[in-house]
């Protein structure tokens, strides 16, 4: 073990995990409001609201599948929480992604079963910017009318693939996305419409 | 999960981790440096207390059963960018685990390590045998072997 490399978890452990368990629990009953984690922790790469959630909500019984796979950061997190490293996309409760635009497939992930739709992967994908990018509208539970969003940074073939997602309703998959402190939802029930060249 | 190679001097530390699991906290502090002849000392899992569960074997060679939960307190710490060091010790006295680790951080500096293997480690552990063999010695008085006679045709 590179002992070197291995870095201190959330500063106050049960405040601070409870406190970013309540924003994302938040998050994903208002998809497309972004809700503050906290920031970054030293020697982690990662955004500060991304490591936060992963130390707050894993643990040994969810396998964590990683985009990439160096071992630092799994390791660092099996530390802190003894969460495995899932060696298949479809056997992760969690999956982490820093880069996105290296492309992805969503049905690679486990969407659950028909009896229990529970045991589905959650995505963390880390985006440039939660507001900037092509204008989109959100409907569904959790928003009163329309949430307009704008994210950065997802690859073109994106909301297709969404769609499918939606689509499998109540099988699919739950998406985080991270930008800094900041999370924003993105749960199996939201229907999303692009409004082209706004 | 990928496995992590063992390092050539694990069974030595394994020796000295035991030792620094047995210490009381009054042999601990009794040897620590002061805290300026120290690199910063970084809290990577601050001491946390939580439960193990202790199994037993009847007669030492039976069935394994669970005897019971005891509580344990665990800490990791690094001194500036040196190794790092944990400890695991019974009980919920979470000084007592940070001075443990501390101690295992240097141990594993090659600085320090002669001169703490010679003036702590050498001496608990001596200790440590003693209070054992003399325990063993007074239990084994009150051995009792327990025998039936068979009856009926045999």
């Amino acid at each position: 073990m590179n002992n070197h490399s291995l870095a201190p978890g959330l500063p106050d452990d049960v405040h601070d995990s409870q406190q970013a368990f309540r924003a994302v629990l938040d998050a994903l009953a208002r998809p497309g409001q972004d809700r503050l984690i906290g920031p970054a922790l030293p020697g982690v790469a990662l955004g500060g609201a991304l490591a936060r959630l992963l130390l707050s909500l894993s643990d040994d019984e969810t396998p964590v599948w990683w985009q990439n796979a160096a071992l630092e950061l799994p390791m660092w997190l099996r530390f802190h929480t003894g969460a495995m490293m899932a060696e298949r996309a479809d056997a992760a409760s969690f999956a982490v992604f820093t880069d996105i635009a290296q492309g992805f497939a969503l049905s690679d992930f486990a969407a659950g079963t028909a009896q229990s739709p529970e045991f589905s992967t959650t995505l963390f994908i880390e985006l440039p910017s939660l507001a900037d990018g092509p204008a989109l509208e959100w409907h569904g539970p959790g928003i009163e009318t329309v949430q307009r969003v704008g994210l950065q940074g997802l690859p073109d073939d994106f909301w297709t693939q969404w769609q499918a997602n939606h689509a499998a309703f109540p099988q699919g998959v739950d998406i985080v996305f991270t930008c800094g402190e900041q999370a924003l939802g993105l749960p199996r029930t939201t229907r999303v419409r692009r409004l082209e060249g706004v | 999960m990928t496995t992590v190679p063992l390092k050539r001097d694990n069974a030595a530390r394994q020796t000295w981790l035991a030792v620094l699991a047995r210490a009381s906290l009054a042999e601990l502090q009794a040897q620590t440096p002061d805290a300026h002849d120290l690199q910063a000392l970084q809290s990577v899992r601050p001491p946390e207390v939580g439960m193990v569960m202790l199994r037993g074997r009847v007669g030492g060679t039976g069935n394994p059963f669970n005897l019971g939960e005891a509580s344990v307190v665990r800490c990791a710490v690094r001194l500036g960018d040196g190794p790092l060091g944990v400890s695991y010790a019974l009980g919920r006295d979470k000084r007592r685990a940070e001075l443990a680790a501390l101690f295992d951080a240097l141990l594993q500096d090659p600085l320090h390590h002669d001169d703490l293997q010679r003036e702590l480690i050498a001496p608990l552990a001596q200790a440590q045998a003693q209070a054992r063999a003399q325990k063993q010695h007074d239990v084994a008085g009150s051995k009792v072997e327990f025998f039936t006679f068979v009856r009926g045709e045999a």
